[in-house]
This record gives C-alpha cells, structure tokens and sequence, in this order.
C-alpha cells in the first residue's frame, strides 16, 4: 500500500490546537529538535504507530487529526523517561496528557478502547467509593470489554492469598469527594476551567 | 512513652495497600513499630487518581491530591507515603500548584479549601534511609540478610520527575542499595532497575505488561539475583503475580521472589515471617529464605 503524502499548507496546518495543548502541558513543542532521545528511551515505543519524537513533529507541523486517530497517546505508560532525558526540557509526558484530555474531552476518535474504558472506570470507582476496590474494577472491565475470561485463572489464587477483597467500607467523607467533582464540572460549565 | 524527639508521621498507604498490596501495609506497620517511628494513619483518606486521572484529567488529578494532602494536615508529622505512584502524584501536585497561581486557584476552588504546599512528602525509603538513618537502621539489625544477593527495582516513579525536588539522582539512584547494604544484604548490579514494568495496563493491555516484565525478569536473573526488591505495588503485582504467566509465554523458569522493602528490612530487624505478610507473596519465598538461614 501506498503512503499517503502529507500536504503542509496553511489549510492543513492547524496551529491553534497545537497552541492548546501547549497551554495545557505547560511545555512548548517548537522547543523540540528531533534528536530522537525520548523515542530512545521510550519503553512503549515498539507498540506505538507515532514514537514520542514523531508525536511532537507532528505537533510542529500542525498535523494532529494523525496523532489522535491513532493508539499511540493510549500506549504512553506516563514513566516519565521521555521528559527526565529531554536535552531541551520539552516535557513530553505533559504534551501526551494535554493530547489525552483533548482527545477524551472530543469522544476519542482513537482506536485504542480498552485503556480509555479502563481509565473511565477507574475514575467512576473513585467518584462512587472514594476509593479504588480492584477486585470491582477488573470485574467491570472485563464484562464491559467483553473479555469475560481474562486473567480468570488469577481470581481464585488472589482471592486466597487475601489480595481481592470482597467487600468494601465507603469513606466517611463520601460528600467531599462528590463536591470535587461537581464543582469542576459547575467550573467547566462556565468555561472557568479546561 | 515515646521521647519528644522520637520520629512521627501521618501515613498514606493508598488504595493497592488496602487490597491486592496488603502485605506491603502490613509490613510496613509492624516494621515501623519496631523501629519505634510512629505512624497514625490519615482519616478517610482518598485515591490519589494515579495514572488514569492525570492521562485525561489534569484539573482532577490535582484536586484530588490537593484534597489528600489537606485531610493529612490533621495529623502531626510529615506525609509518609508507600507506594511510589502516589509519592509521585503528591509530589507532582505540591510542584505543579506552587509554580502555577492559575492552576492553584482552580484547584482551590474545587476543593474549596487552601492547598497546603509546604508539608514535606516522603517515601518510606527517604524515612529509612535518611530521617532515621543508614547507621541507626543498621544498629536495629539483628538478622543481618547476609548472602541474599537482591536486585533492586526502582521503577519508574519513585524518582521521576526530574524537576521535582526528589528521593534521589534521577538516573542513577543508589537508595535502595544502601538501605539493602545497611541490613546486611549483597545488591548486584544490573540494567533494568529503572525500566517500566508495564504499570497500570495490567488491566487494559496485560500483553505489554508480559514483555515488559518479561525482560526486567530476564535481566535480573542474568546478573545473578536471588530475589527482586520492590517499593511499588504496580510494580510487584506485575513481577510477583504475572511471574507464572510470563514464564509460560516465554518457556522460561525465574522462581524469582519478589519483596517489597519494608519485608526484607523487616526481616532483618528480626520479624517473623507472619508479621511480614510473606506467604502474601505469590512466587513462594520461603525456599529462597530456608536456603540462605533466615527464617
């Protein structure tokens, strides 16, 4: 199969999304000049369709419909190593997160579905327990992602050795935890925060 | 009656801690005690987000350490903190909200609170190693874990991100090693102490969890090592519970227990087996310990 060329013109380069997400990560991506280091030291580089140093060309060049649509902002580990070796302090684990909240702010129009679902658990978890209970949020995942068998055969030696618990207390403080999140959203809705 | 000057903290275990990370609680406490460091837990505290709330949610991930960090104001002492994803998620919090005004007030606001920024985070290794010492660590050995050759696994984030003020060099840590050195134990040198495990995508991606995993595995047992230290419950529960799984994808055999620090300096300062949570532990340690005479 043929690659598509990439046309950079001003019609195909859109700077103001990249403007955001440099607003949000705090970081400049013009800063970067492709030395390749972040990819280097990237652990999840070999699943991903854009290497971390490809992610902030595309960024240079306005070109961001080809980060999103991909897997690559989902197969970031958050470990860091890309921005702890930046020569030019381009906090690339910062650019990944911007890219995430935008991608998952629009719906995700990435194909990567199952650590976005897992990601949407585990902060419902928080919201209704305070708490994260692991034993629910695997249980969850795998009915809501249709693996019904995974890591089955793990369930029975955890349960045993006491690492999922059954049950679970809520906090005390349930109506704090349920404030945070409805003032940011109140926040949001009155377009004081991103 | 403790002393005035006797070392006192608030505890954060976090979420892993009070489940599948229970024996690292565990240890953790009864190793304090013996330490005589006091350690009263933060009432109703609660999770940090980890990874998924700062990957999609910044504002939120904040809050939430912002709200962790105020409830922990309530008692004396700095915050001691186990598990290195929430040591980290603190830490970046407390970073983030005193270099950015904007962002504090936001976060002020959905918390409806002051922040407190000035409160010292600390991971129990930076308690052991430093506060309360190498020399009077090594004074309340009386085990010393002689002949146990360890491969100590920092992980990711135990020492990122760079520009947060931080337990230790960012490359080159050597932390654990002389925490482990001070009991007594034997560290071997190796290339994968400061690679990622896989983390949180045990749950949505376990495949990248498996090679991961596979090649910190891999590296330890190349350099010689008996068992992996660990300060991380991601960390463990991907190298101790997954170990099985690996070993059958990649035809290979470890038997590689993994400890996490709190168990191994335990066993040092003379707890037994049952106050450390070992039989916790999924690749069974006690093989390794009857052989070297620890138990």
């Amino acid at each position: 199969m043929k690659k598509k060329k990439m046309l950079l013109s001003a019609e195909t380069m859109d700077i103001s999304f990249v403007r955001k997400v440099e607003a949000l990560s705090g970081t400049s991506v013009r800063r970067c000049f492709q030395c390749g280091k972040c990819s280097a030291g990237c652990p999840m580089a070999t699943f991903m369709e854009h290497p971390p140093n490809r992610v902030v060309r595309l960024l240079q060049l306005g070109q961001w419909q080809r980060i999103l649509a991909g897997r690559s902002i989902w197969y970031c580990a958050s470990c860091e190593t890309c921005s702890t070796r930046c020569p030019n302090k381009v906090h690339l684990a910062s650019i990944m997160d911007a890219l995430r909240k935008l991608s998952w702010d629009a719906e995700g129009p990435s194909k990567e579905s199952y650590v976005q679902l897992a990601n949407k658990l585990f902060l419902q978890n928080i919201r209704t327990y305070g708490r994260q209970y692991e034993m629910r949020l695997a249980a969850v995942f795998n009915v809501k992602s249709g693996q019904f068998l995974k890591d089955l055969m793990l369930g029975p030696k955890l349960i045993t050795k006491g690492k999922l618990k059954m049950f679970h207390q809520k906090n005390k403080n349930m109506t704090e935890i349920e404030k945070i999140f409805s003032r940011i959203e109140e926040m949001r809705k009155n377009g004081e925060a991103l | 009656m403790t002393p005035k000057n006797a070392l006192r903290y608030a505890y954060y275990p976090g979420c892993s801690l009070h489940a599948s990370a229970g024996e690292y609680d565990l240890s953790t406490r009864e190793l304090f005690k013996k330490l005589n460091i006091g350690l009263t837990e933060v009432p109703d505290w609660f999770c940090c987000g980890a990874t998924p709330a700062h990957n999609v949610d910044e504002l939120l991930s904040l809050s939430l350490c912002a709200k962790n960090l105020e409830l922990a104001e309530q008692v004396e002492g700095d915050l001691a903190v186990a598990c290195a994803a929430c040591f980290s998620r603190l830490k970046t919090t407390q970073h983030i909200l005193s270099e950015s005004e904007f962002k504090r007030q936001q976060v002020e606001k959905a918390i409806d609170a002051p922040v407190p920024l000035n409160g010292n985070v600390k991971h129990l290794l930076d308690i052991l190693a430093r506060d309360l010492g190498l020399k009077r660590l090594g004074q309340a050995v009386t085990k010393p874990l002689s002949g146990l050759k360890v491969a100590c696994y920092y992980g990711c984030l135990l020492t990122r991100p760079t520009d947060v003020p931080n337990l230790d060099c960012v490359e080159a840590p050597t932390i654990m090693e002389d925490v482990l050195q001070a009991v007594g134990a034997e560290t071997v040198a190796w290339s994968h102490r400061l690679e990622c495990c896989g983390a949180n995508f045990t749950l949505s991606r376990p495949g990248v969890v498996v090679q991961l995993s596979h090649a910190i595995l891999d590296s330890a047992k190349a350099a010689g090592a008996d068992c992996i230290m660990v300060a991380c419950p991601l960390c463990h529960g991907n190298l101790d519970i997954r170990q099985k799984e690996i070993e059958g994808v990649y035809g290979t055999h470890y038997a590689m227990p993994v400890f996490y620090i709190t168990q191994l300096v335990g066993l040092a300062a003379g707890l037994k087996a049952d106050k450390l949570g070992l039989d916790a532990l999924i690749v069974n340690p006690m093989p390794l310990l009857k052989e070297k005479q620890l138990i």
